[in-house]
């Protein structure tokens, strides 16, 4: 395979796409962590959105606010600089990446599964508590399969904007994708300019997104309740 | 253990005015982008209607997934450090910074319109024949005010999605919010207390911008109550 890639693209261009495709293990390690992290979370704070109780509702709220409402930016500049500054604490890159990701994720996601939780129409509710059902039961086993249907798309889409939104990592120093295409196209050799590195490491995060984007559209026609 | 030094930031009158100076950059960028954005992405959404030609359609689909698919920092740094060398021309770095802001926000703007245009019942466009409006008429009297109406929020909350991203502009150099407050922590060393006023100030413009867009949606769009 090596020697394939070396073979089409002379020995400069075949290690350079090797460099960049070795940092592409990173970007997908720390949007699977925020993935399936923030999904958790947001799990979490979308059954607190929903619940009887009005102070569990109010903090889900001020939650999915304050994370939707801080750009992404500012929470790697806060975890990544401002934490260790204030604290005096060593935070390696990664962490405060994979919690700044966790937590714009996570905000995101319940906001998606509230809304697909409210399209489904309240007669379900009624409908499981003439039954005799409570809250927990009526939620698992009646609305909750039901939204899921509706909010399947919008998920998969979502993941698309976590690894866009990994490749700001590299601006606390996370070795990914970027930083490695940065770091070539910075380094003023020839065959490395700008306008090579830089469209091959969009083609990397392209292969990433557009199977995901392709993937939610084509999930939304099959899985829209008609 | 809580020491939060917040007068570190406004003792110096040179920290004040490189915040004023960035938000001033940040919001004239970003509604610069948003306007000619909006343009762009109207023609892309145009582009795919069903009466173009398909090399047109097919040239606006390919470019918007495009756009959509990859990171705003690697089209900035296409445009700011790639182009250039391409077509040998040299531009200030708010011009590029511009440049790549409208071509990220065109693409994001044509997929909201695109959903609005196909949003509008096809009765408006046959009533509108029969009144023999010409197909101009018909697209920027009839298709398009009631398009805009119905994706109004959506394209709100688009815009906002993305204006929270134009802080990566300060990666080359451009001098808005996020690049000043790089500044300052550089100065004085209080990182944690100067990100936290730099996300309020950007909660704050967000705000703004809300404000102006909900202000357009309740003046603009008032024939639409009289359905």
């Amino acid at each position: 395979m090596t020697e394939l890639i070396q073979l089409l693209l002379g020995e400069f261009h075949a290690k350079m796409l090797l460099v960049l495709l070795s940092a592409t293990q990173w970007t997908i390690y720390l949007s699977l962590t925020a993935f399936i992290g923030g999904g958790l979370i947001g799990l979490i704070f979308t059954v607190l959105k929903i619940s009887p109780i009005g102070w569990l509702r109010r903090l889900a709220t001020a939650y999915i606010w304050l994370f939707q409402s801080i750009p992404l930016l500012m929470l790697l500049f806060l975890t990544g600089l401002g934490i260790p500054a204030f604290f005096k604490i060593d935070v390696p890159a990664w962490l405060a990446a994979t919690v700044s990701l966790t937590l714009f994720t996570s905000a995101y996601m319940s906001e998606v599964w509230r809304g697909a939780l409210e399209s489904v129409p309240k007669g379900q509710w009624e409908g499981g508590r003439a039954l005799g059902l409570g809250f927990n039961w009526i939620l698992y086993s009646i609305v909750a399969p039901q939204a899921l249907r509706i909010s399947t798309p919008p998920t998969v889409g979502f993941m698309v904007q976590v690894i866009k939104g990994t490749s700001m990592a590299y601006i606390i120093d996370y070795n990914d994708l970027m930083r490695w295409g940065k770091k070539i196209a910075n380094s003023q050799l020839d065959g490395a300019e700008p306008y090579i590195v830089y469209p091959v490491v969009a083609l990397i995060y392209f292969g990433l997104c557009f199977p995901l984007s392709q993937w939610s559209k084509s999930l939304e026609k099959t899985m829209s309740p008609k | 253990m809580f020491d939060f030094r917040f007068y570190e930031i406004w003792r110096e009158s040179d920290f004040i005015d490189r915040l004023i100076n960035g938000v001033w950059i940040s919001v004239e960028l970003s509604t610069a982008g948003g306007v000619f954005g909006l343009i762009m992405g109207l023609a892309l959404a145009a582009a795919q209607s069903s009466v173009s030609p398909s090399v047109l359609r097919y040239a606006s689909i390919s470019y918007i997934e495009g756009i959509r698919n990859t990171p705003f920092i690697v089209q900035l740094f296409f445009v700011t450090f790639g182009l250039p060398l391409i077509f040998n021309y040299r531009w200030p770095f708010e011009a590029s910074a511009l440049l790549a802001i409208v071509l990220n926000f065109s693409a994001y703007f044509a997929e909201v319109l695109r959903a609005g245009i196909e949003s509008v019942h096809r009765g408006q466009i046959e009533a509108a024949q029969s009144l023999c409006l010409t197909r101009r008429q018909t697209f920027f009297d009839i298709v398009l005010p009631q398009a805009f109406a119905n994706v109004w929020p959506s394209l709100t909350s688009q815009f906002v999605f993305l204006f929270l991203t134009t802080g990566l502009i300060s990666e080359i150099g451009v001098e808005d919010l996020t690049w000043s407050g790089r500044y300052i922590a550089d100065r004085n060393f209080r990182d944690f207390e100067v990100f936290i006023v730099l996300t309020l100030l950007y909660v704050l413009i967000v705000f703004g911008y809300k404000a102006i867009f909900s202000l357009v949606q309740r003046y603009a769009f008032r024939w639409r109550v009289a359905r």
